[in-house]
């Protein structure tokens, strides 16, 4: 037993001495270790598949919703996946890991996983959530269109007429929640900038930090702080404060309710 | 284990070190000051006495951070010239001019600076 505790010790400060050496090569331009990568593989795929197992989805073979997918497709996909004859831009060329082909994916995951990734995201792999950004719809017509697109030639993706789309409306769709907000406090970025309690993150003290917020009496130091004005200031600080540093993020009223919901609790 | 403790301790806080205070002023007297001129009314400030304010942002930490009154970008030199005249920076903002002397913001200066 005391063997076991000397042998786990060592291995703890092993890990320690190789985590604060800067060993590790952080760099993108260094590949994984085969297992390495065959772990973090699986380990993808399981959780995908798990937290897909519910979701079903709805007809895919509809011709509009496929067309709203090769919009959204070209709109927000292609820099990073590249579509049939067409290569990734260069930043993402450099990627570690690289964005796949998403001609091999339609074949190769089900439509509810396709879904599951891209509304949620894959950490650390540079896939973004794009739940704060497409309605389900609208992340359903994309899945719609992977298949389409596998068996499109090259020749004929180039030829494809796409349709650009209506604006989306901004819906309110519930009352504020402060565990929504927890949530796209995250996905607008603030914690990149702001030191919020509670939130993991960047925590860079490029603003103020967000602790007690809630009784603080003036917004960006120009707008007195109420549910209505923090709302307003969230979504639009560049009109309240036109030399502001925070920038507009495209918050939507929802969101915007959301994260005023959270802040109100950080007394 | 000591040497470890020490790697972790090291690694989350990063290591600083004290140099010259901000603009040459003098940092005991600039914390004097901020209580003088009323700072902590508006403000938190740490080591200033009845500074609790929450009026404006928190002070804490104010010697890193990128942007002052969100609108300058913070240097010693910006932030005794925030201090002087606010509105220079943002005619919008709250905070008042409070006639203070460009020695006494050098002074503020230097003691701000020293909140990391």
């Amino acid at each position: 037993m005391k063997c076991l505790g000397g042998f786990l010790l060592l291995a703890a400060l092993a890990g320690a001495g190789f985590v604060y050496s800067g060993w590790y090569d952080i760099s993108a331009t260094d590949q994984h270790l085969a297992p390495t990568y065959r772990l973090l593989d699986y380990a993808m795929r399981r959780s995908v598949s798990f937290r897909a197992r519910d979701i079903e989805a709805p007809d895919l073979k509809d011709e509009r919703r496929i067309q709203t997918g090769a919009f959204l497709y070209r709109q927000h996909c292609l820099h990073c996946h590249g579509a049939p004859g067409v290569p990734p831009a260069p930043f993402a060329l450099g990627m570690t890991p690289v964005p796949v082909p998403l001609v091999h994916t339609a074949r190769a995951w089900s439509p509810a996983e396709m879904f599951w990734v891209i509304k949620e995201g894959i950490k650390m792999t540079g896939m973004p959530a794009w739940k704060y950004r497409m309605s389900d719809a609208q992340i359903w017509s994309v899945v719609a269109f992977l298949p389409a697109m596998a068996r499109l030639t090259p020749a004929q993706y180039a030829d494809l007429r796409i349709m650009p789309l209506e604006p989306a409306q901004d819906v309110l769709e519930d009352k504020p929640s402060a565990k929504r907000g927890e949530q796209a406090i995250n996905q607008y970025a603030c914690v990149t900038c702001h030191e919020i309690p509670g939130i993991v993150g960047a925590n860079a003290p490029v603003g103020p930090p967000l602790k007690g917020v809630a009784s603080r009496v003036m917004l960006g130091g120009v707008l007195p702080n109420s549910p209505e004005n923090m709302v307003r200031w969230l979504r639009f600080p560049r009109q309240i404060a036109p030399l502001t540093a925070m920038p507009d993020l495209g918050v939507t009223e929802q969101d915007a309710r959301d994260i005023a919901a959270y802040l109100a609790t950080l007394r | 284990m000591r040497l470890a403790a020490f790697a972790f301790v090291s690694m989350i806080s990063g290591c600083g070190n004290p140099g010259q205070p901000a603009l040459g002023g003098d940092p005991e007297s600039g914390r004097l000051l901020l209580r003088q001129f009323a700072c902590g009314s508006c403000h938190s400030i740490p080591g200033v006495a009845n500074a609790s304010g929450k009026l404006g942002p928190p002070l804490e930490g104010i010697a890193k951070r990128v942007y002052l009154g969100g609108v300058l970008p913070n240097t010693p030199e910006n932030m005794a010239s925030f201090i002087r005249a606010p509105h220079k920076a943002d005619p919008r903002t709250a905070m008042p001019d409070m006639g203070v002397t460009q020695a006494h913001a050098r002074d503020m200066v230097a003691y701000l600076y020293t909140l990391k």
